[in-house]
């Protein structure tokens, strides 16, 4: 066994040194990673894209019948889905832009000259590490109506108690406030990172021209920041369109429909629907969403680095 | 190089390909079971069983939203991972109609097993789907009401309440009753009147359910036409809605049980309607605030929900025959009864009967009467479906996004459509 593969090694060896590699150790590295891949990823995504135009569900899995794009026009006719794709819609364009301008101030904040700021950053990493099932816990009992940390600390300073997630007008806001506290470190570290990384030459430049902070800000900072700001929103929003665990832990898509998020519509459609065509066909219309809004992003963003 | 990348690439083969070459030994029974003090009892008593039979059991336990999406995947395959399988009623005419479940009559005759000691209500909801039997019943979570005794006691009070009402105060016997009796505590007695469960899903459905049942409605009629929307149910919805927005504790439409359940512990609402084994939750000192204050009763109308688990045996499994043995030790009169009195929510009989039982427990007597009158939301492939269309119809009408009627008459014509799409529309 071991003389074979000895024997095997050598030949491998000889046969690159004639200007024919066989195998290179690089190849040999990666192969099993793609292959790897091509399972878990690849296929996965192509035999869902093939499920979505047929009858399969859990109780007849078969792909054999094809309907079209039946399953893509039930969605598109289902007012709930709608419902569900606005419901994602504002929340991703809320929670993105309110993470982004929050998170681009305390980035320039923690940039300045400032103590313990590596207690910052630990204290800032801490949220985003944490799972969202488990915030989405913790925030559940924090928002407690009537036992609840935060409507105590409210009474307390005169303010009425909020219903946090029991109305259908706070659910959404509660949400967004959740969400905004753990992934706003993510923002921040990037940020920052964009921040120390940048060239000390144009700042250098503009103090001597006796610019001003805002105006330092505005024509130095913001245009040489914004290609790492770009990387920052669009992972983001990826990320945002995933939204999931939160919604399940603390609101279940209600009170009615006010929280109903997309990933929870295709979540029930499989796994209480048992239809997984129809759940294959809504994530696809998704994907296609996100695909658009990624293109829009990454074209910006070349642009920028041809500029 | 070449040569050691050669040999961390045949390493990493043999290590993937290791778990499938399962190094020959005993049978292991492997089960997916939900993270409950139930499973944790069941695992305590599991060396026995081995010693028994020479048979390992592996429980991975998990909790209760990932059970579902873990089953169905192993459930589709040519085998099976889990050899014993515990079924939630959501599942129990799913699996059955699907054919991933074991049909268990041939082992109940030849082996005599005896299914006389089980409740007909429990054989009913995790026993029999159309007439077959596929499951063993396991456990159960009957709803019935737990209220405050020492406000019931209260003189103060029950002077008040024979003022206004012109009638003692007592525990209600039907559903107006009680929302009446919940709204004079939550004006009297400074707490809400019922801690409810008002979250979208299936804790909005399974309390309702209560209401609806005991007001004598039901989802469908015995042509599978759907009717939560006729008058009975329109008027216990009325009255459940009444009850969440007006006497439960503010934030009951977002409310699970754990949060109804903190409600309660903490003294503040008169009552809640919940399984009938959150009783000693309540009267658990390092819990609960009311211990020795709270009893259990039926529902309010008499026919609470019901609610229960069933052992069953996948038909893709590979160890029928031991996991068969399972289910007969783990069901047998003297393991049940040991699981009964740590606290194991029964199935049997005998074991609710059993003296040493009563004496630990004595409200399982009027935990009996709850399962044996208590009824189950029905069964078939699109259960879960239909529990999702109501939970959402009924969130939306709670938060007045709907009226009632409209919201009821949205759902009845969905859980038609699943009737049909299941071929059950006679």
């Amino acid at each position: 066994m071991r003389g074979a593969a000895t024997t095997g090694h050598t030949a491998g060896v000889y046969a690159a040194r004639r200007g024919k590699p066989l195998a290179t150790p690089g190849t040999m590295f990666v192969t099993p990673t793609i292959i790897t891949l091509a399972f878990v990823v690849a296929l996965p995504l192509a035999y869902s894209f093939v499920i979505s135009f047929s009858r399969f569900t859990f109780l007849t899995p078969r792909v054999d019948q094809f309907v079209g794009l039946e399953n893509y026009l039930k969605a598109l006719a289902d007012r709930y889905f709608w419902n569900s794709f606005y419901v994602t819609v504002k929340y991703v364009i809320l929670v993105v832009g309110v993470e982004f301008l929050l998170g681009f101030l305390i980035a320039l904040l923690l940039y300045g000259d400032l103590r313990f700021k590596g207690v910052y950053y630990a204290i800032l990493t801490i949220p985003m590490v944490m799972s969202p099932v488990g915030v989405g816990l913790i925030w559940k009992m924090l928002l407690h109506p009537g036992l609840g940390v935060v409507n105590y600390v409210l009474s307390r300073l005169g303010i009425q108690e909020v219903n946090w997630l029991g109305s259908p007008a706070m659910a959404f806001w509660s949400l967004l406030l959740v969400d905004v506290w753990q992934q706003i470190s993510f923002m921040i570290l990037v940020l920052m990172a964009g921040l120390v990384s940048l060239p000390k030459e144009p700042f250098e430049a503009a103090e001597i021209d006796g610019a001003s902070f805002l105006q330092q800000l505005w024509y130095v900072t913001i245009p040489l920041l914004k290609p790492v700001a770009l990387i920052a929103v669009l992972i983001r929003t990826i990320m945002a369109f995933r939204t999931y665990d939160l919604v399940y832990v603390m609101t279940r898509g209600g009170p009615g429909v006010s929280t109903d998020i997309i990933s929870y519509y295709i979540y029930r459609t499989t796994f209480m629907g048992l239809d997984l065509a129809q759940a294959s066909a809504v994530s696809y219309l998704l994907l296609a969403v996100v695909l658009v809004l990624i293109a829009i992003l990454f074209s910006v963003i070349l642009k920028q680095e041809a500029a | 190089m070449k040569r050691s990348a050669l040999w961390i690439l045949i390493a990493v083969l043999v290590l993937v390909a290791l778990p499938s070459v399962a190094f020959p030994q005993g049978v292991t029974l492997r089960m997916l079971m939900e993270d409950v003090p139930e499973t944790h009892i069941i695992k305590a008593l599991l060396p026995e069983f081995e010693r028994k039979t020479g048979v390992k059991v592996q429980f991975e336990i998990v909790q209760y939203m990932d059970m579902h999406a873990k089953l169905v995947p192993q459930l589709l395959a040519a085998t099976s991972q889990y050899d014993v399988l515990e079924v939630d009623n959501y599942w129990a005419g799913e699996f059955p109609a699907a054919g991933w479940l074991e049909p268990l009559d041939g082992y109940v005759a030849r082996d005599k097993f005896d299914l006389k000691v089980y409740l007909p209500s429990m054989l009913d909801m995790v026993g029999y789907y159309q007439g077959k039997l596929y499951m063993i019943p396991m456990y159960n979570y009957a709803m019935g009401l737990i209220y405050r005794t020492d406000l019931m006691k209260d003189p103060k009070l029950n002077e008040l309440y024979q003022k206004q009402y012109g009638k003692p105060l007592r525990v209600p016997t039907s559903v107006e009753e009680y929302v009446q009796v919940c709204e004079f505590m939550r004006k009297n007695a400074g707490l809400s009147g019922s801690a409810m469960q008002g979250a979208r899903g299936d804790p909005i459905v399974m309390e309702w359910s209560n209401y609806l049942f005991s007001m004598g409605g039901d989802y469908y009629d015995a042509k599978w036409n759907a009717r939560i929307n006729d008058a009975k149910g329109i008027r216990a919805t009325e009255l459940y809605i009444k009850n969440l927005l007006e006497n439960a504790p503010k934030g009951a439409t977002a409310f699970n049980l754990d949060d109804a359940f903190r409600v309660m512990s903490q003294g503040q609402a008169w009552s809640m309607i919940s399984y009938w084994w959150m009783l000693p939750q309540l009267n658990d000192p390092k819990k609960s605030k009311v211990v020795g204050k709270v009893a259990l009763a039926p529902m309010p109308g008499g026919i609470g929900l019901n609610g229960g688990w069933g052992w069953a045996i996948p038909k893709n499994s590979t160890h029928k025959k031991e996991a068969w043995e399972f289910i007969k030790w783990v069901e047998s009169r003297e393991i049940v009864k040991r699981r009964a009195l740590q606290g194991h929510a029964p199935t049997r009989t005998d074991a609710f009967n059993d003296p040493d039982v009563l004496k630990k427990y004595p409200y399982y007597k009027e935990a009996l009467e709850i399962i044996a009158r208590a009824k189950h939301v029905p069964e078939f492939q699109f259960s879960a479906q239909m529990i999702e269309v109501t939970g959402r119809e009924l969130s939306l009408a709670a938060a007045k996004q709907k009226t009632i009627k409209q919201a009821l008459d949205d759902a009845a014509r969905e859980l038609n459509d699943l009737a049909r799409k299941a071929n059950l529309k006679k």
